[in-house]
């Protein structure tokens, strides 16, 4: 038997880096599928997830929501091949592209798959780190409720209850309750938040987003009611 | 005795004594009771499966399973509490052989249940056990330092000179310049620490790639060592004397005619 996916897999990479200079943008995916496609012929999962990084870098600018696929692709591969934490790279480059299309709550779900990632190799410092972005990346959309559940769920997490990015995350929730943007913005710029990816840095270092102080008089209300039935009784 | 007469009569047995199986009778006197009571024997059961789970939950060692098993019991109290106002409706309609009392006991099982389902723990804690805030991160518990002046000296306790003044004053400057330095430390140890995680954590992910280098030298290395054997086996047999003579022989005819081709 003369085939010889290995070599196959190969030249359809160069056919895609030809096409990436032609402009063929759905050739290049098409051209790294197959690539990835015959790598995994092989028995390769490694290479196959690498030509599909390389479709959606090359994608990135052009066709961002395919290279979002692309990456969450090449993700999947590496976790059935049981190597996670190749994928936090992508988790966070997958996370980039989503906050450059402004879908800051898919964004936030690539980095907890990151966290869940970390956490399946025990690296804890990333995982406390994707946690903290993700909170920041919801706060960033002024999802609050969003981001206290997500607070509360991360806290149930040992590694992260334990860590310095806890206490960041606690000072900035109780920061947004109180509507102290001083406070917030001090956050921002403490050591802790300047330690993440740069993207969650540009993203915190822009809080607070909208009305802060709208926050604090909804948290003042939902604290007068249980006294209401206080007094009833 | 064979296994099948041994079946047979075990079987015989248990069909005697059946009566005595309380399980049993309570199944059968549940089903084809009435509606109610069917639904709820169904709904009890939704919340002993529940209750297992989230007795599960709660050993559960891994986080990331945990939280995933109470996001499952949450959807499950939630469809079970689908199921209590169908049970309500059931238990005010009057059935056949029930007293009114009956039908009252009903609804207040009905209730029972619900307060049952709602109060199934499913991890909706609010994270307000803070382990600590002002104790610094690895709890190497709190770094004091022993000062004990403020700054705050009464006048009635001593008179001011300006030499006392100007030194309380140099004090406090002095003390300041600490501090911005101290922060300054901080900010660099804090770099430090986050470069030693990143550190630490990349030579974990290199580890089991440096695993499948040794791996896949230590087979080329095996593969060369087979091929250069066999290398030098067919050397030596080419070396012959022999073949080596009527080798130059040949050359030279070959040189010899070729020379006289083109002379």
């Amino acid at each position: 038997m003369l085939s010889s996916p290995w070599d196959a897999a190969k030249d359809m990479e160069s056919a895609a880096a030809l096409a990436k200079e032609l402009g063929n943008w759905n050739e290049v995916s098409d051209f790294y599928r197959r690539a990835s496609e015959l790598y995994m012929e092989c028995g390769r999962p490694q290479p196959a997830s690498d030509a599909l990084v390389k479709a959606a870098r090359a994608l990135e600018d052009t066709i961002p929501d395919a290279a979002v696929q692309l990456y969450n692709e090449a993700s999947a591969i590496l976790e059935e091949d049981g190597k996670e934490q190749m994928t936090f790279d992508l988790y966070c480059a997958a996370s980039s592209v989503y906050v450059k299309l402004e879908k800051y709550s898919a964004a936030a779900t690539s980095l907890l798959q990151l966290g869940l990632a970390a956490d399946k190799c025990n690296a804890t410092n990333s995982q406390c780190k994707a946690y903290l972005g993700a909170i920041i990346m919801y706060l960033y959309a002024h999802d609050f409720k969003q981001a206290e559940k997500c607070y509360n769920d991360c806290s149930q997490v040992d590694a992260f209850l334990r860590s310095d990015q806890n206490r960041c995350a606690s000072k900035l929730l109780s920061a947004y309750t109180e509507g102290d943007i001083e406070e917030i913005k001090r956050l921002a710029q403490s050591s802790t938040v300047s330690n993440l990816d740069h993207v969650v840095i540009k993203l915190a270092r822009k809080l607070p987003t909208g009305d802060v102080s709208a926050l604090k008089t909804d948290a003042a209300v939902e604290e007068e009611e249980p006294l209401d039935e206080n007094d009833l009784t | 005795m064979t296994v099948i007469d041994l079946v047979m009569r075990v079987d015989s047995i248990c069909k005697k004594f059946d009566k005595y199986d309380v399980d049993k009778q309570k199944n059968l006197n549940a089903a084809g009771d009435d509606a109610f009571a069917r639904l709820y024997s169904v709904v009890e059961a939704g919340l002993d499966a529940v209750l297992q789970k989230s007795e599960a939950a709660k050993i559960e060692k891994s986080r990331a399973t945990a939280v995933a098993t109470n996001a499952e019991i949450r959807r499950t109290k939630a469809r079970l509490l689908e199921e209590i106002p169908k049970l309500q409706r059931l238990a005010f309609k009057q059935v056949k052989g029930l007293s009114k009392e009956e039908r009252e006991a009903r609804s207040d099982l009905v209730a029972a249940l619900k307060d049952r389902i709602e109060a199934v723990a499913d991890g909706n804690i609010s994270a307000a056990k803070q382990g600590g805030d002002s104790a610094p991160s690895a709890s190497y518990g709190g770094i004091k330092f022993g000062s004990t002046y403020d700054g705050r000296f009464d006048d009635d306790y001593f008179q001011q000179t300006e030499e006392s003044d100007q030194f309380r004053q140099e004090y406090e400057m002095r003390r300041m310049k600490q501090d911005q330095g101290l922060d300054v430390i901080s900010e660099g140890l804090d770099a430090l620490k986050n470069m030693a995680h990143d550190m630490n954590e990349e030579l974990d992910r290199q580890v089991p790639l440096m695993d499948e280098i040794d791996d896949k030298v230590d087979r080329a290395t095996s593969d060369l060592k087979t091929t250069n054997v066999r290398l030098k086996d067919t050397v030596n047999k080419m070396r012959s004397s022999r073949n080596f003579c009527i080798d130059i022989i040949l050359l030279v005819i070959i040189l010899g005619i070729a020379s006289y081709l083109y002379k």
